[in-house]
């Protein structure tokens, strides 16, 4: 009893779960570094960057993700591909690989970000609007517009 | 601060409105495991956690969640426009347009109203924590079941994209528990 004591004092805390506390905590395995990756298309598609992370409900339902490149969906995929990398970061901070390709999906994100702008109008409220204020413009994205019904 | 993106996570394009189905979809807005506690959930949680990869964690996810919201809102939204009067009795839709017409409200499919008691924020690391990771499975629990009923691809197409985040969320939410 002592001698595990003095293990866990030897290395601190906030490791779990640590050697005082091997039982009673829920275990998930850690994703290796620099894991297998989808393209940002296919991940926005599968709902997830990663294979190892992609365990569909029903296999053999097919995916009906409108394939077509169109500004919006490209954006969607860079921002998918952000916001997922963000995340593995988070509990990975030390995989330098993957914050490479973060920060040149970020780079692309803006450029995409750009097209659509022009294409379609503000994401931000604050984006510049030359001409007029365009923020109000339909459709908003709940809207379907009238060839989508 | 909070600044809105005037986009979608992932694209929703309901062709066929279907109000029974949009009645059960509705408790991923206001369930008892839906979008709207989780990310309340997890953006109450941050205040008491003691590490930054923690606080980035819940704060990321629970920003993700309201994108989530918006997007379950998009659905029942897109199922239940342009019905007629016949349908809306049909599907046994008219208990819910009684009191909401054909607006978007924070219900259990079972019409109870959203409620913070569907939710804990103890704050206590570990007891959080782990209420995250259960979380997030009675989430994917409910969109499998969402799968099961849903006949149109054009609602399951969405909800399987969601039902994969719950599965990223859950593996990132696990990890934060080695990292130190």
């Amino acid at each position: 009893m002592d001698t595990n004591k003095a293990k866990c004092d030897e290395r601190g805390t906030g490791t779990l779960p640590g050697c005082c506390a091997p039982l009673a905590f829920p275990y998930v395995p850690v994703q290796k570094n620099d894991p297998e990756r989808y393209s940002q298309q296919d991940a926005l598609q599968a709902g997830t960057l990663f294979p190892g992370l992609n365990l569909p409900f029903h296999a053999q339902m097919k995916t009906k993700f409108p394939a077509v490149n169109t500004a919006l969906s490209e954006l969607m995929a860079l921002d998918f591909a952000i916001d997922e990398l963000g995340l593995y970061l988070t509990t990975h901070p030390e995989d330098t690989e993957v914050l490479n390709l973060y920060w040149s999906y970020i780079k692309l994100g803006r450029e995409g970000r750009e097209a659509y702008e022009k294409q379609y109008g503000p994401i931000l409220q604050t984006d510049l609007t030359p001409g007029s204020f365009k923020w109000l413009d339909d459709p908003w994205p709940w809207d379907l517009e009238e060839d989508e019904k | 601060m909070f600044v809105y993106e005037k986009k979608l996570q992932y694209p929703v394009k309901i062709k066929n409105p279907n109000p029974k189905l949009a009645m059960a979809i509705i408790s991923q807005y206001g369930g008892p495991d839906g979008e709207l506690g989780a990310s309340l959930r997890y953006l109450s949680q941050r205040y008491s956690m003691p590490y930054p990869e923690l606080k980035g964690l819940l704060t990321d996810i629970g920003t993700e969640e309201l994108g989530h919201l918006e997007m379950v809102g998009t659905i029942v939204h897109q199922l239940t426009r342009d019905l007629s009067e016949e349908q809306i009795r049909e599907a046994g839709f008219d208990t819910y347009f009684v009191d909401h017409t054909t607006g978007v409200f924070p219900q259990f499919a079972s019409g109870y109203p959203w409620s913070a008691s569907t939710m804990q924020v103890t704050g206590d690391t570990i007891a959080d924590l782990t209420e995250d990771l259960a979380a997030e499975q009675k989430a994917r629990v409910t969109y499998d079941n969402i799968l099961r009923i849903s006949d149109d691809p054009d609602v399951s197409d969405v909800i399987k994209f969601l039902r994969a985040r719950e599965i990223v969320h859950f593996q990132r939410f696990g990890e934060t528990k080695r990292t130190r």
